[in-house]
């Protein structure tokens, strides 16, 4: 019979009517069965509420268990841990329980073996992570503020750099994890960029975009023709501007509207006309494509005396890379050139030279500094962002 | 053949060589001691060196046995330590101190001076900032002057007092420097880089690829002996390596210039003499007989650059001149044969050509011009981007050429405010005046408060300036016109000088506070500024002599002041700091280049990496001209520029142009009074100014304990001037005294004295003979043109005699006249 005719008879047996048994008596077992059933429910909740029922899964207890006692979390000076359910499991009961929901799931992974290595779970890690961001994004970083609060914070023992950060949050009552992901665990490995500016904005990138709205590239993004993501069509710039059309899962549809210099193929695209701040470099096919690139009629930049147009273009892209307002990468930008630039030299200022004199003096220059190829992409855009162009005082 | 830089150039490029490299110089890097004392390892402007120290003094310095070509300034080093210049004690001149900014200011550079405590000294510095930003606001204060600091990341000098000052309050800065201010203007709109600092094309490639390599107006092997940071050292013996593929017949080197250099005469190389700021016409006329005779690059310059038809019809004499850039026309002017114009442009044409470039070039009036010149030449020769081809401006500094390892490097003491923070004073009221001036206008801003200029395409109102702050510079070495200068001097409520010698700067300052040496203070540098071969710890060698202190002591000191020195300090210590710096560059580069950690590195005495891959400079740009644009408004190289025809200059046009000299040898302008063209290039035995109060060092090249001015044969005899003379140098601006040296190198009509000779008059008056030679008593202080503003020093017209009589004693070194309160 097995398992299977077992559990057949057990429900047979509480769908058969009484025959022998009073209502009362019925009633008053059926009360202490649910306050018995009650208790064990809640006790067995409250053991998965626990660090130890967490880590009995090697998954949790090789990986982000290890990342956690790096942090500050885990060790400080006034002898204060948060465990793992102090962070990912809710507070309030209904919540509490439609986590418990969600995560069996994660029991279903460890059963089907799908993080069961390093590998696996560096592979999975972005999604993990991602789902995490969303729930605490969706719920203002309640967990966070169980022990954290900007009503509680007391601004003047605050550095001056973290009232700069702080202040702007707390007025818009940002939730924490918008600005600290990867603060008890690392975070998702990014292949492609490893730019010490992007791990910087990673902590500030969109959870979700809205349809209609503006957002700015935070790292190098690859964008393509079609929806299939197959064929890149080229890559935006650090602090590119888009619109978002509409977004498919993890894929965002999106419009920028740029100039480009008719002299050549038309790959590159900057922000306005005869300004040569670029915001993205297209695959010269993809440059070439009427139905992805829609160009207006030329118009003469007396300045170099060559043709600009500006262009409409329409492209696919991952949804991570982009944050909601462009301070953000200004802020990490006007650090880095404040930083890198001041070793031999003041550093001039921003609107002492014009948009497009700045690629000139950057490129002159910058060999000096310890900068990437991002985040000098992202400091000449912010000092473009900021010449005298868009300036009054020079 | 075997040097021993091949056979580390073999380890190299065996693999192993980081580990090997590592553990040889590890082992030879310890402190050695014994009976005559402790070697230790630090680094410096001149190359890393080793010390002994004995009995808590430097008794000897010699170079680090990894310097392939050590440079003879070396020897000098523990002259700048042991100077009787130093300045032993925080001084004032007397008259200031009792009566501030109402002291007579006529008697500022008399060199007297008053002994008082470090607590007076920054009660003073402190009291006259919170004077002027009360009284006079930002607009009253300039602290923008900066210079060749000495080395050392974490105590350069100029981050601590920017650092400090900007904590105080707002103040006039400046933009631009002495060295490159022409070219780092011009280029930008050129070619799209200031190329001035740049990295150049590595040394190999052009051994190997070049056929011709013409040095303009470039002396490689005089200026490379030192380094913006410790000096490697590792371009020169490329430098050898040339002279070899000279004596080859390999590559053709040709030096373009009035004199014959130090570099040529070494490489044994080919001399093309033009007279004295005349190359643009010799240029045109090169273009002209590129263009008639049908050798530019047609397919190039329509690719890659915008503008030539409008430069060419110029050339061709369509302009407003209505003159043809003929070689008969520019040989009237230059000095060089039409025919020899012609078979040079032939030449060129001919096959892999190199322009290098130095910057005397552009120190001189319309210094724009020949800069442009040289990449409208090299476009037309289409190989721009080509290894061994091309155009330079960079390959005789700081080691430029060398490829780069790509290791991060440590940075610096912070410059500016910690984010988040405000000055003590936080005004921004400048009363209209522009808070950013061109640095060789200031001392005209000083003159002329309220005056406006043109500067690059907009307007600069000079502000009414009333306290000034140097440190790690020598203003009295480095503007033109000394004369002017003293009078604009006059100008100054109060001046602070920081520095550990006294230079004629701290002998026009108020208050003079002594910093220690880089030899007295912990510290580390970059080894290869733009080679990036490793990191050197600088080991502190003796204690601060006298009552001198680390600038960051210093400064700690004024900012306590007003209670900022917690946040000055960040609250660490030197080595606090130092550790930072370290571990931070250490975690930079994990991964890529390793690091032993600190205490390793600073037992060591040096980290070093595996050299970089060679590297061709515009190369990404011919590659792909849309995607790898250059910097320019239009991307392109601008043989014509639009932007700044529309500035409307008319000292600075649509595209180069040939424009006559306020005054000009061998024929131009005011040669009728004064014939001789003074050239003040870079010292071969000096950094600059540093170095010159070295006294045993300066004796090896000194003439009767002047500097040197070096004269030709003919101008000589005609003066009945005979080598090791006295001679006075003079021009309605100023005159000096120095001691003649007869060289067959000189063209007649054309002296040399480099720059950086310690200025000593005769007494405080405007007009005072220099006693020991520096050429600025005599140079024209006049902006380059409305575009840089920058600095016209070789725009300068002399008349020598043989001084007779007795000489009067040279005032330069020394300290002050000390007086008593």
């Amino acid at each position: 019979m097995g398992i299977v005719g077992a559990a057949k008879g057990f429900w047979r047996t509480l769908r058969k009517p009484p025959a022998t048994i009073s209502l009362g008596v019925l009633s008053v077992g059926g009360f202490i069965t649910g306050i018995v059933f009650w208790g064990g429910f809640n006790t067995a909740l409250e053991v998965t509420n626990t660090e130890a029922f967490c880590i009995s899964c090697h998954e949790m207890r090789d990986n982000v268990y290890q990342e956690l006692q790096e942090t500050v979390h885990w060790e400080n000076r006034t002898g204060v841990r948060a465990t793992c359910p102090d962070c990912h499991v809710p507070h309030e009961w209904t919540n509490k329980i439609a986590r418990k929901m969600q995560a069996s799931k994660e029991v279903w992974g460890a059963v089907f073996g799908t993080i069961n290595t390093r590998e696996k779970f560096l592979a999975k890690r972005e999604e993990l992570a991602r789902h995490e961001w969303a729930r605490l994004s969706a719920n203002g970083s309640l967990e966070c503020r169980n022990c954290h609060d900007y009503d509680s914070m007391d601004w003047d023992k605050m550095s001056d750099e973290a009232v700069f950060y702080m202040r702007p949050a707390a007025e818009l009552n940002t939730g924490c994890i918008e600005c600290h992901k990867g603060i008890a665990h690392h975070l998702p490995e990014r292949s492609a960029d490893s730019s010490p500016v992007v791990a910087a904005l990673e902590g500030r990138a969109a959870t979700s975009l809205s349809d209609g709205q503006d957002y700015f590239a935070y790292r190098p993004v690859t964008v393509f023709a079609g929806e299939d993501m197959a064929e890149p069509a080229g890559q935006l710039n650090l602090a590119a501007r888009i619109e978002v059309l509409e977004t498919k899962g993890d894929k965002v549809h999106f419009e920028m509207k740029a100039w480009r210099k008719d002299k050549g193929y038309g790959r590159v695209l900057y922000d306005d006309f005869g300004l040569n701040a670029r915001v993205a470099v297209l695959e010269k096919e993809a440059a070439q494509n009427a139905e992805l690139v829609q160009a207006g009629t030329p118009r003469n930049d007396d300045n170099t005396g060559l043709d600009w147009s500006q262009v409409t273009v329409k492209l696919w892209a991952a949804a991570d890379g982009f944050v909601a307002d462009d301070e953000q990468l200004w802020d990490v930008a006007a650090e880095s050139y404040s930083s890198s630039c001041s070793s031999c030299h003041a550093q001039p200022d921003p609107d002492h030279f014009s948009t497009n004199a700045w690629p000139a003096l950057f490129a002159g220059m910058v060999g000096f500094t310890n900068m990437d190829a991002t985040e000098q992409e992202l400091v000449l855009t912010y000092l473009q962002n900021h010449s005298s162009d868009n300036s009054e005082s020079h | 053949m075997t040097t021993r830089r091949n056979v580390l150039k073999g380890l190299v490029a065996g693999g192993a060589a980081t580990l090997m490299g590592q553990s040889l110089f590890a082992k030879a890097a310890q402190a050695a001691t014994s009976s005559q004392g402790t070697w230790h390892v630090t680094g410096s402007h001149w190359g890393a060196i080793r010390a002994l120290v004995k009995g808590g003094k430097v008794t000897d310095v010699q170079p680090l046995e990894d310097d392939p070509y050590p440079t003879d300034m070396i020897k000098g080093i523990k002259g700048i330590i042991y100077s009787p210049s130093r300045i032993k004690y925080p001084m004032a001149r007397a008259d200031w101190l009792d009566n501030r900014e109402n002291a007579d200011r006529t008697t500022r550079g008399d060199n007297r001076y008053v002994r008082i405590t470090w607590d007076e000294a920054l009660d003073l510095f402190y009291e006259e900032l919170e004077r002027v930003q009360t009284t006079h606001g930002p607009s009253g204060l300039f602290a923008g002057a900066t210079g060749w600091r000495q080395t050392g990341l974490f105590h350069t000098c100029i981050n601590h007092m920017n650092r400090a000052v900007s904590m105080h309050g707002n103040y006039v800065r400046k933009v631009g420097d002495y060295s490159t201010g022409a070219g780092q203007t011009i280029l930008p709109y050129v070619i799209g880089s200031t190329e001035v600092y740049a990295q150049g094309t590595s040394w190999p490639v052009i051994l190997e690829n070049a056929d011709t390599v013409v040095l303009w107006a470039s002396d490689p092997l005089k200026n490379l002996q030192v380094g913006w940071t410790c000096e490697t050292h590792e371009s020169l013996p490329y430098l050898d390596e040339l002279r070899d593929k000279v004596a080859a017949g390999e590559i053709r080197v040709i030096s373009v210039d009035p004199v014959r250099s130090k570099t040529q005469k070494h490489l044994n190389s080919e001399h093309l003499y033009v007279n004295p700021m005349t190359d643009v016409a010799f240029m045109l006329a090169i273009a002209h007989t590129l263009y008639t005779e049908d050798l530019h690059d047609k397919e190039f310059l329509d690719i890659y650059s915008l503008g030539f038809d409008q430069f060419i019809s110029y050339v061709m004499g369509e302009g407003e001149d209505a003159t043809v850039k003929t070689p008969e026309w520019a040989a009237e002017i230059c000095g060089v044969p039409a025919e020899e114009i012609r078979s040079f442009a032939r030449l060129l044409a001919s096959g892999r050509t190199q322009f290098l470039f130095g910057w005397s070039l552009q120190r001189q009036q319309h210094g724009e011009q020949p800069y442009w010149m040289g990449t409208i030449l090299a476009s037309m020769l289409g190989q721009i981007g080509l290894p061994g081809g091309g155009v330079s401006y960079s390959h005789h500094y700081s080691g430029v050429g060398v490829p780069q390892t790509g290791a991060n490097m440590p940075g610096a003491f912070p410059l500016n405010l910690d984010l988040g923070k405000t000055p003590k004073h936080d005004l921004h009221n400048y009363k209209g005046a522009s808070n950013v001036i061109p640095v060789a206008r200031w001392v005209d801003m000083l003159l002329n408060p309220g005056d406006k200029i043109q500067y690059n395409g907009h307007e600069v109102t000079y502000p009414d300036v009333r306290m000034a702050v140097f440190t790690g510079c020598n203003p009295f070495h480095h503007h033109q016109d000394r004369n002017k200068m003293r009078k604009a001097f006059r100008q100054l409520e109060t001046v602070v000088a920081i520095d550990f010698a006294w230079t004629a700067t701290c002998r026009h300052a108020d208050l003079v506070l002594p910093a220690c040496t880089q030899f007295e203070r912990n510290d580390m540098d970059t080894y290869g500024a733009y080679s990036n071969t490793g990191v050197v710890a600088m080991r502190k060698l003796v204690d601060p002599l006298y009552q001198s202190k680390t600038d960051y002591e210093i400064f700690t000191g004024l900012t306590d002041r007003f209670g900022r020195a917690e946040e000055y300090t960040r609250g660490m210590t030197e080595m606090q700091w130092l550790r930072q710096m370290y571990d931070t560059t250490k975690a930079a580069n994990d991964g890529r280049f390793e690091m032993p950690d600190f205490d390793q590195f600073w037992e060591d005495g040096m980290v070093r990496f595996q050299r970089g891959e060679n590297w061709v400079r515009h190369a990404a740009f011919r590659e792909d001209p849309e995607i790898n644009a250059l910097g320019t408004p239009s991307g392109f190289i601008e043989i014509s520029s639009r932007t700044i025809e529309k500035f409307g200059y008319d000292d600075c046009g649509a595209h180069p142009k040939w424009m006559e000299k306020a005054e000009r040898s061998h024929g131009g302008p005011n040669s009728d009074r004064f014939p001789i063209w003074l050239q003040s290039c870079h010292p071969d035995q000096r950094l600059h100014s540093q170095m010159c109060e070295s006294d045993e060092y300066r004796a090896t090249y000194a003439v009767q304990g002047r500097e040197p001015v070096y004269i030709s044969p003919e101008d000589a005899a005609n003066r009945g001037i005979n080598d090791g003379d006295i001679v006075r140098v003079f021009n309605d601006r100023g005159q000096l005294l120095a001691g003649a040296r007869v060289s067959e190198d000189y063209p007649q009509g054309v002296v040399r004295i480099h720059e950086g000779a310690w200025y000593g008059p005769v007494d405080a008056s405007i007009g005072a003979l220099d006693t020991y030679g520096d050429p600025n008593t005599v140079t024209m202080d006049v902006g380059a043109s409305k575009l840089s503003q920058a600095t016209s020093a070789n725009t300068c017209l002399v008349e020598i005699e043989k001084f007779e009589g007795v000489a009067p004693p040279v005032t330069s070194f020394g300290g002050p006249i000390e007086e008593s309160l």
